[in-house]
C-alpha cells in the first residue's frame, strides 16, 4: 500500500516536472503571441487593450510577403539540394566500406561544430574574394555548408539500419542497378530522407547568423526580425515571429501526419 | 543420382581478401537436381564460396562453370541462380505478393500474370492465398521463410543457394522446415545448394555434403560416407561429440595409446600409419561386466550423467581424460556415480584417422 502511494506521488512529481519543462520551453513563444495581440506600440504586461491590428497589418504587408517568399525560396532550394547531396553522403557515410571513410565521417560533420557567426563571416570573405555579388543565392550556398552535414547525419541513421542484403537480393532477383535504387533503396530509406528534408527546410527557415552575413541586399524573416528588434520595434515583430514559429510547427506536424498516414496505409493492406 | 550430369563445376576456385585466403583452391562438381550442402565452422569460407557462385563476389583465380559455361564475371542479376539469404532479405515495404512478384516485375511480366504466378507459388509453399496482400513484417518466422523461398522460385533459377536461412529459427520449427525444404526440393526437382555450420542440419536434408575448413574443401561425400568414414579428426569431431584417443602403431596390427595406457584392436582395412587418432562415438561405447565382453576396454569412474530424453549420457573419467558414453534409456547404467566401471567397444565401431 505504501509502495503504491509512493509511486503515485512519484508519478505526480514526474508530471509536474514535465509540465514545468514544457512551460519553460514554450513560454517565450506564448509571450511573443501575447505581445502581438497588444494594441499599443510597446509591450506592457498585463495587456491593457487586446487587438488583432498588428496581425492584420502584418498579413497585408507587401514587405512581409516578400520576406516570407525569400525565406521560403531559400529553404526550398536548400532542402532540394541538401537532400540529394546528403543522400549520397549518407550512403558513403554509413553503407559502403571505402578507404577514406573514417576520415570522411569526421570531416563531413565538422561544419556543424563551427560557430555559425564565424562560418558566416568566413563565407562572406570567401564570396568577396571570388567576386560573387551577395544575394539570396549566396545565402543558399552558406546554408548548405551547415545543413548538408546535419541532413547527412539524419539520413545516415536510417542507412545504418538498412540491411545491405536487401540490395543484393534485389540484384540477385534480376533487378538492374537503377531498379534496385527505385524499387528497394529509396523506398526503404524514404522515412530518413523525408525527415532529412524536414530538417533541412526548418533549419534554413530559422537560420539567422549565416543569412546575416551572406544575403546581401535580400532579407530573410529572421534577419528582418532582428533588425526590427534593434530599431523600429512594433508589435508586428512578435506577430511575424509567431507566424514563423507557427508555420514551422505546422510543417513539422504535417510531416508527422504524412509519415503516420503512410505507415497506416502500408500496414492496413 | 551419380549418372546425372554436373550443372555446376568449380575448378581451383580461390578468393583472397588482402592477404587473407578465404577460399583456397576448391574443386567441386554439383550434379543436376542434387541437394548439396557445404558444412563448416564460421570463418571456414563457405559463405564467400556461395557468394562467388551467386555472382556477388568474383573469384581471385579459378573457374566457375555453369552448364559448362564460364560465369566468373557474370553479375548476380544475369545469373540463372538465386539466393535465399540468412536474413531472408524480404523487402519490408512490399506485401507478401509484391515480394514474390519482384523478379517477374523486374522482367516486365504483366500484372495479372505476375499475380497468377504468385498465387500458384503461395499454394506450392503451403501458404494461404489470403497472405497475398499481407505485410511481410506481420508474418511469422516460418511464413517469412516460405515467402523468401517463393520469391526465389518466382525467379525460376536453375540453382537455388541457401545461406543458412534456418540458423535464426528455434529448434522445433527448424526441424519442421528442414523436412519441408527437403520435400520442396523433391517436388521442384531443382538443384539446391545449402550452407550451414550444423552438420546435423546437413545430414537431414542433403544428398551430398562437402565439409569446409580454413577455405579448403576437406571432404565430399554422402551423409553416410561422411559419418562412417570421416577423412580426418576435424571432420569426425565436426560430426558431434566424439571420443578421440591419440595412438601410435603397436605390434600385430594393434595401436598403443599415447596419453592413455592400453593396447587397442583396430578396425579392418586400416592403411599404414605411425601415429593417429582413434575415434569412438559415444553411442559405440558401452558398460562392461568384464573385460572380455568387448574387444577394447578402459577402466574409469562415472562422475556424471545427463538425461537426453530417449538416451542418457555419461561422463566417464579415465585417467586425465573424459569419455562420453551414450546409452538408450532401456540400457541405462545401473551403478552409482563415482564408481569404478569398465567401458568398452568393438574394433569395427571405431575409426582411425591420421590427420
Amino acid at each position: 500500500m505504501a509502495a503504491t502511494a509512493g509511486s503515485g506521488r512519484n508519478r505526480r512529481l514526474v508530471w509536474i516536472w514535465t509540465g514545468l519543462i514544457v512551460v519553460f520551453l514554450y513560454l517565450p513563444v506564448v509571450c511573443g503571441l501575447l505581445a502581438s495581440l497588444n494594441q499599443g506600440r510597446y509591450f506592457i504586461f498585463p495587456i491593457a487593450r487586446w487587438s488583432l491590428r498588428w496581425w492584420d497589418k502584418t498579413i497585408n504587408s507587401i514587405e512581409v510577403s516578400i520576406l516570407i517568399q525569400t525565406s521560403i525560396t531559400i529553404a526550398l532550394i536548400v532542402t532540394a539540394i541538401s537532400v540529394v547531396l546528403a543522400f549520397c553522403g549518407a550512403l558513403a557515410f554509413a553503407r559502403y566500406n571505402w578507404k577514406g571513410r573514417t576520415l570522411f565521417q569526421r570531416i563531413v560533420l565538422l561544419p556543424i561544430f563551427f560557430p555559425q557567426t564565424v562560418l558566416g563571416l568566413a563565407l562572406l570573405l570567401w564570396f568577396n574574394m571570388l567576386g560573387l555579388p551577395l544575394s539570396w543565392r549566396t545565402a543558399i550556398f552558406a546554408h548548405l555548408v551547415w545543413i548538408v552535414p546535419i541532413v547527412t547525419l539524419v539520413i545516415s541513421i536510417q542507412v545504418y539500419s538498412f540491411d545491405a542484403a536487401l540490395e543484393e537480393a534485389a540484384l540477385d532477383l534480376g533487378a538492374s542497378r537503377w531498379q534496385v535504387l527505385k524499387e528497394v533503396t529509396l523506398p526503404v530509406l524514404w522515412p530518413g530522407i523525408f525527415s532529412g528534408a524536414l530538417f533541412a527546410f526548418l533549419l534554413s527557415w530559422g537560420n539567422f547568423p549565416l543569412s546575416l552575413y551572406t544575403t546581401g541586399a535580400d532579407t530573410t524573416v529572421p534577419e528582418f526580425l532582428y533588425a526590427k528588434m534593434v530599431a523600429g520595434y512594433t508589435p508586428g515583430v512578435p506577430t511575424l515571429g509567431t507566424i514563423s514559429t507557427g508555420g514551422a510547427a505546422l510543417i513539422m506536424l504535417g510531416g508527422y501526419a504524412i509519415v503516420l498516414l503512410a505507415r497506416r496505409a502500408r500496414s492496413g493492406r | 543420382m551419380s549418372k546425372r550430369p554436373s550443372i555446376l563445376e568449380l575448378v581451383g576456385v580461390t578468393k583472397q581478401f588482402g592477404g587473407l585466403t578465404a577460399v583456397d583452391h576448391v574443386d567441386l562438381k554439383v550434379r543436376e537436381g542434387e541437394f548439396f550442402t557445404i558444412v563448416g565452422p564460421s570463418g571456414s569460407g563457405k559463405t564467400t564460396l556461395l557468394r562467388m557462385l551467386a555472382g556477388m563476389e568474383t573469384p581471385s583465380s579459378g573457374d566457375i562453370l555453369l552448364r559448362d559455361k564460364l560465369v566468373n564475371e557474370l553479375p548476380a542479376n544475369r545469373r540463372p541462380t538465386c539466393m535465399v539469404f540468412q536474413s531472408l532479405a524480404l523487402f519490408p515495404h512490399k506485401s507478401v505478393g509484391e515480394n514474390i512478384e519482384f523478379p517477374l516485375k523486374m522482367r516486365g511480366v504483366a500484372r495479372d500474370r505476375r499475380r497468377a504466378r504468385a498465387l500458384e507459388l503461395l499454394r506450392l509453399l503451403r501458404l494461404p492465398e489470403g497472405y497475398y496482400g499481407r505485410n511481410v513484417t506481420q508474418c511469422s518466422g516460418g511464413e517469412r521463410q516460405r515467402v523468401a523461398l517463393a520469391r526465389a522460385f518466382a525467379y525460376d533459377p536453375e540453382i537455388l543457394f541457401f545461406d543458412e536461412p534456418l540458423s535464426a529459427i528455434d529448434y522445433k520449427l527448424r526441424k519442421t522446415l528442414e523436412k519441408e525444404l527437403k520435400d520442396i526440393h523433391k517436388e521442384s526437382g531443382k538443384t539446391f545448394m545449402y550452407i550451414t555450420h550444423s552438420l546435423e542440419e546437413a545430414m537431414v536434408m542433403s544428398d551430398r555434403i562437402g565439409v569446409m575448413r580454413s577455405g579448403k574443401l576437406v571432404q565430399v561425400g554422402t551423409p553416410e560416407e561422411i559419418y562412417l568414414h570421416p577423412r580426418d579428426r576435424f571432420v569426425s569431431e565436426f560430426m558431434g561429440e566424439v571420443n578421440v584417443i591419440d595412438v601410435r602403431k603397436g605390434p600385430n596390427g594393434h595401436a598403443v595409446g599415447i596419453e592413455l595406457p592400453g593396447d587397442f584392436a583396430l578396425p579392418g582395412g586400416v592403411a599404414a600409419f605411425d601415429t593417429g587418432h582413434l575415434v569412438v562415438r559415444p553411442e559405440s561405447l558401452r558398460f562392461l561386466g568384464s573385460a572380455g565382453e568387448a574387444e577394447n576396454h578402459l577402466r574409469g569412474t562415472v562422475y556424471n550423467e545427463y538425461a537426453l530424453g530417449s538416451r542418457i549420457q555419461y561422463q566417464v573419467r579415465v585417467g586425465e581424460k573424459v569419455f562420453i558414453v551414450e546409452r538408450l534409456r532401456q540400457q541405462a547404467y545401473q551403478g552409482g556415480l563415482d564408481q569404478e566401471v569398465l567401458i568398452g567397444w568393438d574394433a569395427k565401431d571405431s575409426i582411425l584417422v591420421t590427420d
